[in-house]
């Protein structure tokens, strides 16, 4: 347990980035930013040793309920972890499996719809729906009996509606759970966790799952997680590594506007159109393959796109996805605009589980170039290397790190002029193995896991692939902005490029 | 420059501008399990390209090639000798 209060913490410059996205994000949508990621779990999950877990954890680590907000008008956001609030701000609900709105059938959505504004339901949840999130229930979510149905039955709606929920950063309302009995054709437990984006990236909360597994399978384990202030006492190890002099950062950084201008000639269109006023209602799809097709989906991935590239397989994929959906439309964009989230913990130990340690590879692609899956591939690999070359991984770095001192509207109005009203094509991720170090959470078996990102309703879509004994393609989208036919068209083109 | 001098520079490069490793780091680690990832790879090849001139296919790069400092400098001579 911990036993005095430590000194607030800065946001990473990352976090500082989020948090810009979280201020447009309700103000344009009502929602906050949210991520989340879904655990299925098999038989043998016990609920009450989950909770004293979490409580414990929660206990153990006051980021997990700090206030976010400055000490001073004008100082950098902080992590008050001088002013944690209760541990019973990580919120941990059970459902009934009809009450969250799991349905007997081979289909795997999470919708975000048919469910009244105000407060969610049940006690100690504290998340909020907006109000433009209440829908009746007669919008179509499933998918038939085709390729890529989970074997593990359908996912719970609740699970999509949490993504389009508040969470209040100033209250330290940050982290909560739903927990739903499985009864499909293999029973069990799914879980969700969904954070405000800021608490933690993709793998920090793939780490944060593996830390849970571990001190529930070992009740001496601290439950303590570790937070690395870096060298300089406020950075993160990534920022901590770039070249102190404030001229270099302002340098790199001016590199990364400039890049970021570059890819203005060809402006992206998404899917969902320029960003306006709309009510966030995001939803989202799962498509599995298992076994064999897993295996080969997998294995076609490393052998196009290399063996520790395959994301650039997975993103030509994604992106020849979007294409399909434009050409049904009649209305090819200039080019397609897409970010490509990277790791920047130092590489050979875990590094930091919270807040976000990222830097994010922008990719620009002509209609032209994605005609062909092969070429398309060749054609990410090359703009890769030469980003990388060319040190914008860490210029993007320095980009986000001066979001600490600007404006958080500064950032995305910049960039919404620069693309026209567009932010990007669409939001994707790649993540490899999904906690490959969990293998059982409190007496049951992980099946499966993978991340929800949360999108901005412009672009409105987004796909996630991750993999665990088997590929996960999630696709979040906001409701209207793509048709059924269309989200049809685009799994078939999926499949299709999967398979080969 | 001879096999044992290619590996003592990526040796080099990977303890120092690479991975964060400790001492019990050698030549015969594995690359993956130290923590080599998509970018510290490119990264390492870009730093290979810039001490020896020589861009590796990265098609060659696999399991069996990252095994060890000691596969990857294998194949970087080999590069080298054609």
């Amino acid at each position: 347990m911990a036993s005095s209060r430590p000194d607030p913490l800065p946001l990473t410059g990352a976090d500082c980035f989020l948090r810009a996205f979280e201020a447009e994000v309700r103000r344009s949508a009502g929602a906050s930013h949210l991520s989340q990621f879904v655990l299925r779990l098999g038989a043998g999950f016990d609920v009450d040793a989950f909770r004293r877990l979490i409580a414990e954890v929660a206990e153990a680590n006051e980021i997990m309920r700090a206030p976010i907000r400055r000490r001073a008008i004008f100082g950098p956001p902080l992590y008050r972890l001088d002013r944690p609030g209760p541990a019973s701000r990580v919120v941990v609900e059970t459902h009934p499996a009809q009450e969250a709105g799991a349905r007997r059938g081979p289909d795997a959505d999470a919708a975000g719809y048919a469910h009244d504004a105000g407060t969610a339901h049940g006690a100690g949840d504290r998340v909020t729906v907006s109000a433009g999130a209440a829908h009746g229930s007669g919008d179509p979510v499933g998918v038939s009996a085709t390729a890529g149905a989970s074997r593990f039955g359908p996912l719970p709606e609740l699970f999509g509606r949490r993504l389009n929920g508040r969470m209040d950063a100033r209250r330290g309302r940050l982290l909560r759970f739903d927990i739903v009995p499985r009864l499909g054709p293999v029973p069990g437990t799914d879980i969700a966790a969904t954070w405000l984006h800021m608490l933690f990236d993709g793998s920090g909360s793939e780490h944060f799952i593996e830390h849970l597994a571990a001190c529930s399978a070992d009740a001496q384990r601290s439950r303590v997680i570790p937070i690395d202030r870096g060298d300089n006492g406020i950075s993160s190890p990534a920022v901590a590594a770039l070249p102190a002099a404030a001229g270099v950062r302002g340098k790199m950084a001016g590199q990364w506007q400039a890049y970021m201008n570059g890819l203005a000639a060809r402006p992206p269109r998404s899917l969902a159109g320029p960003l306006r006023r709309q009510p966030q209602e995001l939803r989202y799809r799962q498509l599995r393959l298992d076994g064999e097709e897993g295996s080969a989906a997998i294995a076609r991935a490393k052998k196009m796109a290399g063996f520790l590239t395959p994301m650039l397989f997975y993103l030509a994929v994604a992106i020849r996805a979007h294409r399909a959906v434009s050409i049904r439309r009649g209305a090819l964009p200039p080019s397609w605009v897409v970010p490509l989230p990277v790791n920047m913990r130092p590489k050979g130990g875990q590094g930091e589980i919270f807040r976000t340690h990222v830097s994010l590879l922008w990719f620009q692609v002509t209609p032209e170039q994605a005609q062909d899956l092969p070429a398309l591939i060749e054609v990410l690999k090359e703009q890769r290397l030469e980003a990388i070359r060319s040190k914008l991984v860490e210029a993007g770095v320095a980009a986000m790190d001066f979001a600490r001192i600007a404006p958080a509207r500064l950032y995305s109005h910049m960039a919404r002029r620069n693309f026209g009203g567009e932010l990007a094509s669409f939001f994707f991720a790649y993540t490899d193995l999904f906690a490959a170090g969990a293998e059982t959470l409190c007496g049951a078996p992980i099946l499966d896991g993978f991340h929800v990102p949360s999108v901005p309703t412009s672009p409105g879509s987004a796909l996630v692939f991750c993999l665990r004994d088997g590929l996960d393609v999630i696709h979040v989208h906001q409701r209207g902005s793509i048709t059924e036919d269309e989200l049809e068209l685009m799994r078939e083109q999926i499949l299709a490029d999967l398979h080969g | 420059m001879t096999k044992q001098e290619l590996e003592q520079t990526i040796f080099d490069i990977v303890r120092t501008d690479i991975l964060s490793v400790d001492a019990s780091f050698t030549v015969q680690s594995n690359l993956i399990e130290a923590g080599l990832d998509s970018l510290s790879l490119t990264q390492l090849m870009l730093a290979i390209e810039e001490s020896t001139g020589i861009w590796v296919d990265e098609s060659l790069l696999d399991e069996e090639t990252l095994a060890s400092v000691q596969t990857l400098a294998a194949l970087v001579h080999g590069q080298l000798q054609t």
